[in-house]
C-alpha cells in the first residue's frame, strides 16, 4: 500500500518538475541583467560582446535557448556557466557537501531540540518553564541571523577563543554557523510540537485515556506524541529543502561556500546555466522533502492512505 | 541581493561595536606561513588559468611571473623579459628573455614558451590582449619578436597584466579546459598546493626560485614557506579574523574601518594610490542635461575637498578629471580641471533660466529641476551618493536617489531611463576613457551617452593610430580634454588602497612597488622571528 503511493507520489515529481523548469527559466531570464556585462573587460570590444552573446547562445529566441537546456537536464548536463566558466554540475557539486553538512547538523541539531522544547513546554503549561520555552521561541523566530552570528562570533569566537571566527577547515569551524541557524529552526519546531500537543491534548480521546487512569507519561510518548508528530512531520519535511539553500546569510558571515552562496553570487552576475541550475536542485530538494513528508505522514495515518485509494 | 546589503550594514554597526570588547591580539601565526584574506572584489574567482579566466585574485600573481611588471607610477620593469625594443613604425617588438628560469614542473622557460603561449589566447574573453599581434617568431632561445599588426603602444601594459601571466605549456596542453582548477603552472614565487572555489587558496614556496623582478627587495626564494589566501565576503568577520589572529594580513580594507584598525596597537595599515576614481556620469541625451550650461553647473556643484575629508577622512585624494593621478594623460590644461565652485554654478543654472524657486529648488517654465540620480546598492556607494545629492541641493537641484544591484543598474542604461548616477571604476590605464566614453558603447559602458565627431575622431588616434608611447599618452591627453570640455560627468574622489596586517605575526614592506599587493611584495613579506 505504502509502495503503490509512494510510486505514485515519486511519478508526480516529474510533470511538476518540467513545470517547475519553465517557472525557473522564465524568471531568470526575465530579470534585467546580462551575464555578458560581468564577462567582458575594459579593453575588449564591442564586436567581442557580440561575440560572446553568440558564443552561450543568448542570441537565440528565449524558447530555442529553454529547449536547448532542457534538453541538456534531460542528459544529466547542466551546462556550462558563463561567467564562473566551470560545468555547473562541477561548482554544485563542490558547495553542496557544505550546504549538507551545515544544513544536515543545523536541522537535525534544530529538530531535536526543538520536539524536546515543545514537549517541555507542553508538560510544563502555566509554569516558568513554559514561559521560558515561550520566551525562546519569540526570540528565535525574530533575532536576524546574521545578527545573531555576528553575536555568536564576538561572545564565542573573539572573547572565549573557543571556536574558529570564520571558514570550513574542521568540525570545529562547523559549531557557531550550526548553533545560529538552529537556534531559528529550534523556536520553529518547539511552536509546532507545542500547538500540535496543545490541540491533541484536547481531543476526547485523551481525555478518557485519562479517565481510564493511564500515567502521564504514557499517555504522553503512547498517544499524544504520536498523533501530535503529523504535522511536526511536515514542517520537518519542508525544511529538507532548506538545508540546501537557506543559509546564504549564515554562509556569507561566516565565510563558508555552499549552494545558496553559489545562488546569490550566480544571481549578481545573471549567471543563467548556474542560477538555473542551483535553483532546480534548490526546487527537487523541496519536492523530495514533501514526498518524505507525505510518505512518513502516510505511514503513521491510515486515513491518508485510505484517502488517495 | 538586498539581504545581503542590509546585512553587510547591519555587520558594520556590529563592527563598531567590537570596540567593547577588550582583548589583546594572539599570535597564531605558524612559523613561515601567513594567511591573508582578499578584498571583495577579488572573491569568486574559479580557475587560475590566466588565459581562459575573467576574474583572477592576487594568488595568481604569486604562481605566474610575467614578461614584464608596472610599478606603482605606472612605469614598466623587466621580469621574465630583461630587456625589450621597440622598432621605429611600431610594428615589431623584441624581448630578450630571461636565462635560467624553470616551470614548476620543471619545464624550461625560453623563447619557444612564449611563441606557443600568445596563440592560445585566441578565441578566449582575453584575445584582446595580444589582438595587435600578428605572429610570434622565435630569433634565438632566449630572443623574442611579436610582429604587429598594428602598433601596439599598449603592448606593455598588457603584458603586465596578470591575465598575462605564464603558465607552463605542457601542462597547459595536457589539461585543456581542467587546467586552473587543481593543477596550475607557472614560474612564480609560489606553487599551488590546493584551490577550494569559495573558501582558499593554499600556495607553497618556489625553493628553485632565483628570478624576482627589481621591484622586490629579495631577490631569492620568498621568505614564507605557505600563504593561504582565504575567501570571507562579510568585512567584518574578516577584521575579526585579523583581531584573533585566525589571519595576518587583510587586503582591502575599506576606508571606514581605519579608524578602528588605527587605534589596535598590534595592526599595521598600509595606504596606498588607488587605481580608479569614482565618479557621476551625466547623461547628454536627457534633457536638461542636453543642455551643456546644466552639466558644467551640475559638475561644478560638486565638492571634491569635503567628500574626501567628510566623507573619507581625508584617505585617498580628490578627483577632478577622469583619470587616476599617476596616468600622464591625465595632465590636462588646468583651465579644464573639475573643481567645486557654487558661485558659477549657480550663475550657469541663471543663464540656462533655471531660477531659483521659494523651496530652494530651481524652476524653469512651471517645472522643477528635479533628476535621476542612481546608485547600486553598495553602501559605500550609497554614502556617497547621499552626500552628492546634498551638495546638488545647494545649487538648487532636487536629485532622486534610486538604488539598483549592480545586473539592473546596467539594464537601466542601456535602456537609457537614467539621468545621473554615482559609480566608479578600477582600472589604471587611459583606455578607460574609450571604454566609457566612445560613441559604439552608448548606454552602458558609456552612461554619458556621449557622441560627437571630435571625439571619436580623438579616440580614434588614441587607441589605434598611436606608434609609440609618448605618442599615445599625447593623444588621450588630447581626448580627455575634449571629453572635459563637454561636461559628460562630475568627478568625486580617488580611493586609496589599504591593507592591515598584524605586527606581531608577519613584517610587510613599508613602500609596495607595484599598482596593486601583488607578487613583488609577497616574496619581501616575512613572519616575525
Amino acid at each position: 500500500m505504502i509502495l503503490k503511493y509512494s510510486i505514485q507520489r515519486l511519478l508526480m515529481i516529474i510533470p511538476v518538475s518540467l513545470a517547475i523548469s519553465v517557472v525557473i527559466f522564465l524568471i531568470v531570464h526575465l530579470l534585467p541583467g546580462d551575464p555578458i556585462d560581468n564577462l567582458i573587460r575594459v579593453g575588449s570590444s564591442p564586436e567581442d560582446r557580440i561575440a560572446l552573446t553568440a558564443k552561450y547562445g543568448l542570441d537565440q529566441s528565449l524558447f530555442e535557448q529553454y529547449f536547448l537546456w532542457i534538453s541538456q537536464i534531460m542528459t544529466g548536463d547542466f551546462g556550462q556557466a558563463i561567467v564562473l566558466r566551470r560545468p555547473v554540475a562541477d561548482l554544485i557539486a563542490q558547495n553542496l557537501p557544505y550546504s549538507l553538512q551545515l544544513g544536515g547538523l543545523a536541522f537535525l541539531f534544530s529538530s531535536i531540540v526543538g520536539l524536546i522544547l515543545g514537549i517541555v513546554a507542553w508538560a510544563s503549561q502555566k509554569t516558568w518553564g513554559e514561559q521560558f520555552v515561550k520566551g525562546f521561541i519569540l526570540l528565535g523566530s525574530t533575532v536576524p541571523g546574521f545578527w545573531l552570528a555576528l553575536l555568536m562570533i564576538l561572545f564565542f569566537a573573539v572573547n572565549l577563543g573557543w571556536f574558529p571566527v570564520s571558514g570550513a577547515r574542521d568540525w570545529t569551524a562547523l559549531v557557531l554557523p550550526v548553533l545560529t541557524i538552529g537556534f531559528g529552526g529550534i523556536a520553529l519546531v518547539a511552536r509546532v510540537t507545542r500547538v500540535a500537543l496543545l490541540e491533541v491534548g484536547r481531543e476526547d480521546f485523551i481525555t478518557l485515556l485519562h479517565a481510564k487512569g493511564l500515567s502521564r507519561p504514557t499517555i504522553l510518548f503512547r498517544h499524544l506524541i504520536p498523533h501530535a508528530l503529523l504535522p511536526v512531520v511536515t514542517i520537518l519535511a519542508l525544511r529538507i529543502g532548506w538545508i540546501l539553500g537557506g543559509a546564504v546569510t549564515v554562509e556569507f558571515v561566516f565565510g563558508r561556500p555552499g549552494l545558496g552562496s553559489l545562488l546569490i553570487r550566480a544571481l549578481g552576475q545573471r549567471d543563467y546555466p548556474v542560477v538555473q541550475g542551483s535553483l532546480l536542485m534548490l526546487a527537487l530538494a523541496v519536492m523530495i522533502g514533501t514526498l518524505i513528508g507525505d510518505i512518513a505522514q502516510a505511514a503513521m495515518d491510515p486515513r491518508i492512505r485510505e484517502a488517495t485509494k | 541581493m538586498r539581504n545581503l546589503t542590509k546585512l553587510n550594514l547591519l555587520s558594520r554597526s556590529a563592527m563598531l561595536s567590537v570596540g567593547i570588547i577588550a582583548m589583546g591580539f594572539s599570535s597564531m601565526a605558524m612559523a613561515g606561513e601567513a594567511t591573508v584574506a582578499l578584498p571583495a572584489s577579488e572573491l569568486g574567482a574559479t580557475s587560475y588559468d590566466p588565459i581562459r579566466s575573467s576574474n583572477l585574485n592576487a594568488a595568481t600573481s604569486l604562481i605566474y611571473d610575467r614578461l614584464v611588471e608596472q610599478d606603482a607610477d605606472q612605469s614598466f620593469h623587466p621580469h621574465l623579459a630583461v630587456s625589450w625594443e621597440e622598432s621605429a613604425d611600431g610594428l615589431s617588438w623584441t624581448f630578450k628573455l630571461r636565462d635560467g628560469v624553470k616551470f614548476h614542473d620543471g619545464e624550461v622557460f625560453n623563447a619557444e614558451t612564449i611563441a606557443s603561449w600568445i596563440p592560445d589566447f585566441k578565441d578566449t574573453e582575453n584575445a584582446f590582449l595580444v589582438a595587435a599581434i600578428e605572429k610570434v617568431e622565435v630569433v634565438d632561445p632566449l630572443t623574442v619578436r611579436f610582429v604587429m599588426s598594428r602598433p601596439e603602444p599598449n603592448l606593455l601594459y598588457n603584458l603586465a597584466s596578470t591575465f598575462m601571466g605564464i603558465p607552463g605549456q605542457k601542462s597547459y596542453d595536457s589539461l585543456g579546459e581542467d587546467y586552473g582548477v587543481s593543477t596550475a603552472v607557472g614560474t612564480g614565487p609560489f606553487k599551488l598546493t590546493k584551490f577550494e572555489i569559495g573558501l582558499e587558496t593554499v600556495v607553497t614556496r618556489n625553493d628553485d626560485y632565483a628570478w624576482p623582478s627589481a621591484l622586490s627587495t629579495n631577490q631569492g626564494a620568498a621568505h614564507l614557506e605557505t600563504v593561504t589566501f582565504r575567501e570571507i565576503p562579510d568585512q567584518s568577520t574578516a577584521f575579526l579574523e585579523l583581531k584573533t589572529g585566525g589571519i595576518d594580513v587583510l587586503m582591502g580594507v575599506p576606508t571606514d574601518f581605519l579608524p578602528i584598525l588605527k587605534a589596535e596597537e598590534n595592526v599595521g595599515v598600509i595606504t596606498m594610490a588607488g587605481t580608479g576614481i569614482s565618479y557621476m556620469p551625466i547623461n547628454t541625451t536627457s534633457a536638461p542635461f542636453d543642455d551643456i550650461k546644466v552639466r558644467q553647473a551640475t559638475a561644478l556643484a560638486i565638492n571634491q575637498k569635503a567628500i574626501l575629508e567628510s566623507v573619507y577622512k581625508g584617505v585617498g585624494s580628490q578627483a577632478n578629471h577622469f583619470l587616476i593621478d599617476t596616468l600622464p594623460a591625465g595632465d590636462v590644461n588646468p583651465k579644464l580641471l573639475v573643481s567645486f565652485d557654487a558661485a558659477k554654478s549657480k550663475a550657469l543654472l541663471d543663464e540656462a533660466g533655471w531660477a531659483m524657486g521659494d523651496d530652494g529648488v530651481r524652476m524653469k517654465d512651471g517645472a522643477p529641476l528635479q533628476v535621476k540620480l542612481f546608485t547600486k546598492n553598495d553602501s559605500d556607494l550609497k554614502r556617497l551618493t547621499q552626500v552628492v545629492q546634498a551638495q546638488l541641493k545647494d545649487v538648487g537641484i532636487d536629485a532622486v536617489i534610486t538604488v539598483f544591484d549592480s545586473s539592473t543598474i546596467r539594464d537601466e542604461y542601456k535602456k537609457n531611463n537614467h539621468q545621473l548616477a554615482v559609480r566608479s571604476y578600477d582600472w589604471n590605464n587611459s583606455d578607460i576613457l574609450e571604454w566609457f566614453f566612445s560613441g559604439t558603447r552608448l548606454g552602458y559602458p558609456n552612461v554619458s551617452m556621449w557622441t560627437d565627431e571630435k571625439s571619436e575622431m580623438l579616440k580614434d588616434a588614441a587607441m589605434t593610430k598611436s606608434s609609440t608611447s609618448a605618442e599615445r599618452i599625447a593623444n588621450f591627453k588630447a581626448y580627455h580634454e575634449h571629453l572635459l570640455s563637454q561636461h559628460l560627468f562630475a568627478p568625486l574622489y580617488q580611493p586609496a588602497q589599504n591593507i592591515a596586517f598584524n605586527k606581531d605575526t608577519v613584517t610587510v614592506p613599508d613602500a609596495i612597488r607595484g599598482p596593486r599587493f601583488r607578487s613583488q611584495t609577497f616574496v619581501d613579506i616575512d613572519v616575525v622571528k
